[in-house]
């Protein structure tokens, strides 16, 4: 990994931008995932899908307690054990007290943004319980010591080439770059870990109200053995995750398999409501739900909504022409990159430093909000996150003083006509690209060019054309 | 719950509810969307196939794969085929596979006909015990039923229940799916609606503890979006469809 996601942002971005081998794995997978997607949405009309899919993910939200506690009750009644998280701290505390209390001493791992969120991992880890993730993505990115760079395809990142070195280093694999074989030498490690943890843990993509189920999307099979296999199962949930029916879960399955990688349906979708049913003969002993709240009730609270209704597909990422160039570990140490990333992490909030950013990391193109299965205006909420950092006061101070510069000149018509005079005389002495725009300028607008052009001022000015006008159609009007 | 716990749910759901009771609406649009009503089809219908074919031909289109059996006696024949393809294993040697119990498959002397033609069917019945789930772990085939299958994804969906282990879809590398006719449908939705006007949808979701939709072998794209079967869970998936209508 070539970038690190503690750097500051400006150091990320060039970092990112400097790695050719990022680059090619960035291209390759996005170009197909985007393409995948747009064949099956082309397959169906998806007008009435997102439509839907909206409807259910808003009717949820608007009723965000009164589903929860419906949850809660179902969940319960199931023959669950429900906890609740404010916080991160409090959401690893739980886990790794169930874990204590069942003297466990490996945990394997479905693929989860949330836990990723709460850094469950490293919790553990400190209390010496050896986690193993087992989506075969999270499996490499674990063995090369690197966080995911996507929300679906978290080893985005990676060459072929990059991964098969990686399983000779760490499982004794044989020289190959063929993902068959590359795939069995994971599935044999990993079927050993499945059989001898005593603990699973997974996320959650769909909470059923009615029924009190959590509902797990996968291709590979893993969520099925992380729910099924160990003596007790863990099951970590975002509180914005909740539908009121079971056909609403089952609709945002199909949402979300078209949006993430363009498939009709995953192959597995696990719907669990509980621990194992007598005279069963599998499933977990014991279930456990963590309804985590850190941050989503502030992110309700301050007008965010809109990013409460995400369903983790990873087609923004896919479409937008940033998170294409620079990947995911160019947006810091968040669990989620990209225009939703852009957006939750700075709400969420537990590592500002390399969040702020982030509202900026965006051309505000649109790309985002037109794939988003469930209609999230995401360029509104990055517009709105810039202005409420300004009114917040956090803004740097070279931007302050720009701004108080250009509302000086602009408010006042004959300050503006000097300052934009010694401003084109000024300009016309920089040094310029091909184009007749401004390649170099001195500190601090230097900050400016070092990473754009500066668009050159125009030659006569508006202001000289509207007047040179207005005397030519007076003279004219004379005649 | 703990006491931490109590206090987070509280503190959690005063919270939302003063945000969701404020004078701003949590949405731009302050006009909500009606629920949608259910059934919530994504697919056009397609009158082109019948439900067989449809089933069949999407199946395998995930690489999955999948025949009729016109009679319910010619099933067992059809196993013993597969698994002998899967698993040559010589002349008059029992071939052990993981299962479903014989009463949960609905194909009658299934168990008796598939003796005498070598294969023996491991029905566990806890797979909590070591023996048990190392016994279940080293066989390469699974046999199961279905609560129902779909033409328009090739999919099925398994409830657990007394003797319909989870394990038999999950740990074997090859899956074979016994699919009677009648209980296939042109889409989830048809499905989820008749559960539903019988009052039957919630109990079923509940008191299976777990319910699983399976739509063809185990697969990951993980790797520069390579497409890989077999990751965790099967790897061969294959269906047999018999008419149990007659």
């Amino acid at each position: 990994m070539t970038v690190d996601p503690s750097a500051p942002y400006k150091t990320r971005v060039k970092q990112a931008l400097a790695d050719d081998k990022l680059h090619t794995a960035l291209e390759r997978a996005t170009t197909r995932l985007s393409g995948k997607r747009a064949l099956s949405v082309a397959a169906i009309d998806l007008g009435p899908l997102r439509d839907e899919a909206r409807a259910i993910r808003e009717h949820a939200i608007r009723r965000l307690p009164e589903l929860l506690e419906q949850l809660e009750h179902n969940l319960i009644a199931n023959g669950c054990q429900v906890h609740w998280a404010a916080t991160a701290a409090e959401a690893t505390d739980i886990v790794s007290a169930i874990a204590q209390q069942h003297g466990v001493r490996r945990a394997v791992k479905s693929k989860s943004m949330t836990t990723e969120e709460i850094r469950l991992n490293q919790a553990l880890e400190g209390d010496g319980i050896e986690v193993v993730e087992t989506d075969l993505g999270e499996y490499i990115i674990q063995l090369a010591g690197e966080p995911p760079s996507h929300i679906t395809a978290p080893v985005v990142h990676k060459r072929a080439e990059d991964i098969s070195e990686l399983f000779q280093r760490e499982l004794g694999m044989p020289p190959t770059t063929d993902p068959g074989e590359m795939c069995a030498a994971a599935r044999r490690q990993l079927r050993g870990e499945f059989l001898a943890a005593e603990l699973g843990i997974s996320g959650c993509n769909f909470a059923v109200a009615e029924t009190g189920t959590v509902c797990i999307v996968t291709n590979e099979g893993n969520g099925r053995m992380v729910t099924s296999l160990p003596q007790v199962y863990v099951a970590v949930m975002g509180i914005e995750k909740v539908v009121p029916r079971v056909e609403d879960a089952i609709l945002l399955w199909q949402a979300v398999a078209r949006s993430a990688t363009g498939q009709d349906v995953t192959v597995y979708f696990s719907m669990s409501s509980g621990p194992r049913r007598r005279g069963h003969a599998d499933g977990p002993e014991e279930m456990h739900v963590i309804l985590l709240d850190n941050g989503r009730s502030r992110i309700l609270e301050r007008g965010y909504a809109d990013a409460l209704l995400c369903v983790r597909c990873g087609a923004c990422l896919n479409a937008c022409p940033v998170y294409r160039e620079i990947g995911g570990h160019a947006y810091g140490d968040s669990a989620y990159s990209g225009p939703i990333g852009a957006v939750v992490t700075p709400l969420l909030a537990d590592r500002p430093a390399t969040a702020r950013e982030l509202p900026f990391a965006s051309s505000l193109c649109g790309v985002c909000r037109d794939v988003c299965p469930v209609k999230i205006d995401l360029p509104r909420l990055l517009l709105d996150l810039r202005h409420d950092m300004i009114r917040l006061g956090t803004s740097t101070r070279s931007e302050k003083t720009a701004i108080r510069v250009y509302t000086g000149a602009a408010e006042r018509p004959l300050r503006y006509q000097r300052l934009s005079r010694i401003a084109r005389w000024f300009m016309q002495l920089m040094p310029r690209n091909g184009d007749g725009d401004v390649s170099k300028l001195p500190p601090p607008l230097s900050s400016w060019t070092r990473s754009r052009v500066f668009p050159r001022l125009a030659v006569p000015s508006f202001r000289e054309l509207w007047r040179a006008r207005r005397s030519r159609d007076t003279t004219s009007g004379d005649a | 719950m703990t006491e931490r716990s109590t206090a987070s749910r509280d503190r959690i759901l005063r919270r939302l509810r003063s945000s969701l009771s404020g004078s701003q609406p949590p949405f731009r649009d302050s006009v909500e969307p009606d629920l949608p009503d259910p059934p919530m089809t994504v697919y056009p219908p397609s009158e082109r196939l019948s439900l067989v074919e449809s089933f069949g031909v999407n199946l395998s289109e995930l690489s999955g794969s999948f025949e009729l059996a016109h009679r319910e006696r010619d099933v067992a024949e059809r196993v013993a085929q597969k698994v002998a393809e899967w698993i040559p294993n010589g002349e008059h040697k029992t071939t052990e596979v993981l299962s479903w119990a014989p009463s949960e498959l609905h194909v009658a002397r299934l168990e008796q006909t598939l003796a005498e033609l070598d294969v023996s069917l491991f029905v566990p019945d806890d797979l909590a015990e070591l023996q048990v789930r190392d016994r279940a772990a080293s066989l390469e085939v699974g046999i199961t039923g279905v609560e129902a299958a779909f033409a328009s994804t090739g999919s099925v969906v398994l409830t657990p229940a007394p003797g319909r282990s989870r394990a038999a879809a999950l740990l074997p590398l090859h899956h074979l799916i016994l699919v009677p006719l009648s209980r296939i449908y042109a889409e989830f939705e048809d499905w989820l609606q008749r559960l539903r006007q019988q009052g039957r949808l919630e109990a079923l979701v509940r008191e299976s503890g777990q319910i699983a939709f399976i739509t063809g072998p185990s697969k990951s794209a993980d790797i520069e979006l390579n497409l890989t079967l077999g990751v965790h869970g099967p790897k061969v998936v294959h269906a047999i469809v018999f008419d149990d209508t007659q």
